[in-house]
């Protein structure tokens, strides 16, 4: 049982310097995964050394399970943290760096061993028990780190992007090692990353951030399909969300909007009345830009030059840019073929899809 | 070719060995040989050996109590300096506080003075302490002076071990004390063995502060041992190159033991 709750946490690690961590708030529910996600230096890891006890905590409070833990160090948090570096120590053998946490621990010999024979069995370190840690390769040594954390039976797990070091293979294999242990454990893990996968299969949760501020949390899905500003719908997806800028005209109702030279009426479900001239964001995500003229009503037209074509075998990335339009068009289409670039053609868009982002960047989408 | 450059090589590194090595044998020699011996034919070899004039250094003429004292002073002054050395350096490496890089400055820059600079000072103060003449005072004097050059050397070493293991350590339980005996000590292990060595070496030839702050027979080290045989008018040679050979045993002995170590230690940072 591990509830942890961020109160409005921030860091500021030099006086006069913008914080690292700001107001961050967050509940994490008891066995659930939360990943935070965001770009390199917007405060994943400071947040996560807060929580691990190992950064000082400027502003506001950490509980887990209810009770206040600002000012209780590091040892007392019962939480295991897996490093990126992994961390193991150099000069001791697998087998001692797996019982080193627990010696600290009032737990018998017998029950070190029988631990740490049982953790090196499931992650397959058996052999190895007995090598210092420069004798293995990085696969290996990756997942010694996660057993030092797992011998430990935490509380809490917490993992800052532990598998950046690993190539694109073990990365996969390491992932869903990663997922299966969360299912068997079923314990209250927080996992940072800057990659979008990792976070969308592993997470029961995504909490976005940016600048050291809390973006949006939610599931992988709902952050996905419902973005609340422009920044998480820009950081999301692969190719992300195309974000054009538009204006209000005015048409009665106020939900007609004018992209470049394309006037389109964003369906009233999907934005609310805004004064005529208001500059707003109109968001729509690749695979819901088709090629060809709109089919009917629900799609408008945007006409443009395609200037990049990306075929991936099974999809094509188009890029194009739209007359009088500051940011580019991409489509995600299936299969290959299709048009060349430099070739004129009409994007057909699925306004039921589409995204309203005000002028502050916020959504104005009613979902 | 290969085998041409090789002999090439062999032949200088016999060259430079028999250079560097060639004043040690020529001691060694000497110190099986009288002095009339020596006066006669400076390079001779000692045909006889006299194998007593080592039995009669060490009995007859106090050698004994030189070197006992040149042992107790000089290792538990590195001791003491190696203790101090690591856990300053740790500190310095791994602790950010106000006045961090003020501390590790002014430490480093006592190593420009020339030891006749303070040896005076030393003098005073040992005296007002009661130190004077003692092995006790001798040791912290040189505690006090190999100090700075092994802070120096260690701290780069300390610095290099990432902060991410002290931040493992910490989450697995332990405090900042045992942190520093099972990870970093051991960690810093190549170096410590070096600046152990090195001042060793250093501290058991030491005799600019030994032969100003000892002057009773009963403490003097074995540097100053030597100085015995250099009478006003007349040296002594042979017994000299005796005692010299009695004093540079323990160091080729731990030099021979650890120099595995010592090269370890030295390209630690290149290798990684
Ligand atoms: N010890 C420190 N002292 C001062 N500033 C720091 C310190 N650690 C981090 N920062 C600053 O705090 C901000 C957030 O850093 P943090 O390491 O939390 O980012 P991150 O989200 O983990 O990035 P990445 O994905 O690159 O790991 C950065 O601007 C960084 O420069
Ligand atoms: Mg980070």
């Amino acid at each position: 049982m591990a509830v942890v709750s961020l109160k409005d946490l921030t860091k500021i690690y030099d006086r006069g310097h913008a914080p690292a961590a700001d107001k961050v708030s967050l509940e994490i529910g008891d066995g659930e995964f939360m990943v935070l996600l965001g770009p390199s230096g917007c405060g994943k890891t400071t947040t996560l050394r807060m929580v691990a006890g190992l950064e000082s905590i400027t502003a506001g409070e950490l509980s887990i399970d209810g009770a206040v833990m600002n000012a209780i160090p590091a040892k007392d948090r019962d939480i295991a943290m897996v490093f990126q570096s992994y961390a193991l120590y150099p000069h001791m053998s697998v087998k001692n760096n797996l019982a080193f946490g627990l010696r600290r621990r009032s737990v018998s010999r017998s029950e070190i061993e029988r631990r740490v024979v049982s953790v090196a069995e499931t992650l397959e370190l058996t052999p190895f028990l007995q090598r210092k840690p420069h004798a293995l390769s990085g696969g290996q040594r990756q997942r010694v780190a996660l057993g030092r954390a797992i011998v430990r039976d935490p509380k809490v797990f917490l993992f800052d992007e532990p598998l950046s070091n690993l190539d694109a293979a073990l990365r996969v294999s390491t992932r869903s090692e990663i997922a299966s242990l969360h299912r068997r454990l079923g314990a209250t893990m927080i996992y940072v990353t800057h990659d979008q996968v990792e976070a969308m299969t592993l997470g029961t949760r995504i909490c976005i951030m940016n600048g050291g501020r809390v973006m949006q949390v939610g599931s992988p899905l709902d952050v996905y399909h419902q973005p609340v500003n422009t920044f998480v719908a820009g950081f999301l997806g692969n190719p992300p969300m195309n974000l054009l800028p538009a204006t209000v005209t005015d048409a009665p109702g106020g939900c007609t909007l004018a992209i470049g030279e394309t006037r389109l009426e964003v369906p009233g479900t999907r934005m609310p009345a805004h004064s005529p001239g208001a500059d707003l964001t109109f968001g729509i995500r690749p695979e819901n830009v088709r090629l060809g003229e709109a089919p009917g009503a629900g799609f408008a037209t945007l006409a443009g030059t395609v200037t990049q074509i990306e075929a991936l075998g099974a999809e094509t990335i188009i890029t194009a840019g739209l007359p009088n339009v500051a940011a580019p068009l991409t489509a995600r289409v299936a299969g290959d073929g299709g048009p060349g670039v430099g070739d004129r053609v009409g994007f057909a868009v699925d306004l039921g899809a589409a995204h309203v982002f005000g002028p502050d960047g916020r959504a104005v989408t009613q979902s | 070719m290969a085998a041409l450059r090789k002999s090439i090589l062999l032949l200088l590194l016999t060259g430079y060995t028999m250079f560097a090595a060639g004043p040690f044998v020529w001691v060694a020699m000497m110190s099986l040989r009288t002095t009339t011996e020596i006066h006669h034919d400076h390079f001779g070899f000692p045909d006889p050996a006299h194998w007593n004039k080592y039995p009669d250094a060490w009995f007859n003429s106090n050698y004994a109590t030189y070197f006992a004292n040149s042992t107790q002073i000089v290792v538990a002054a590195v001791i003491l300096v190696t203790l101090i050395g690591a856990m300053a350096a740790h500190c310095l490496a791994r602790y950010r506080f106000r006045l961090n890089r003020v501390i590790y400055f002014v430490l480093f820059s006592t190593i420009i003075f020339p030891p006749q600079i303070t040896i005076i000072s030393l003098f005073q103060i040992l005296v007002q302490y009661g130190l004077y003449n003692s092995k006790i005072g001798l040791m912290l004097v040189y505690v006090a002076i190999q100090l700075p050059l092994t802070i120096y050397i260690l701290e780069s070493f300390f610095a290099r071990i990432p902060s991410d293991l002290f931040d493992a350590a910490r989450m697995d339980g332990y405090s900042d004390w045992e942190i520093f005996w099972k990870v970093a000590f051991p960690i810093a292990l190549p170096a410590i063995t070096t600046t152990v060595i090195l001042n060793f070496i250093l501290l058991w030839n030491e005799f600019l502060f030994a032969v100003v702050l000892i002057t009773e027979e009963a403490n003097r080290t074995l540097p100053l041992g030597i100085q015995r045989f250099i009478g006003d008018t007349q040296e002594d040679i042979g017994m000299i190159a005796t005692g010299l050979m009695i004093a540079i045993i323990p160091v080729i002995v731990i030099y021979a033991f650890f120099s595995e170590k010592l090269i370890q230690g030295m390209t630690a940072g290149a290798v990684k």
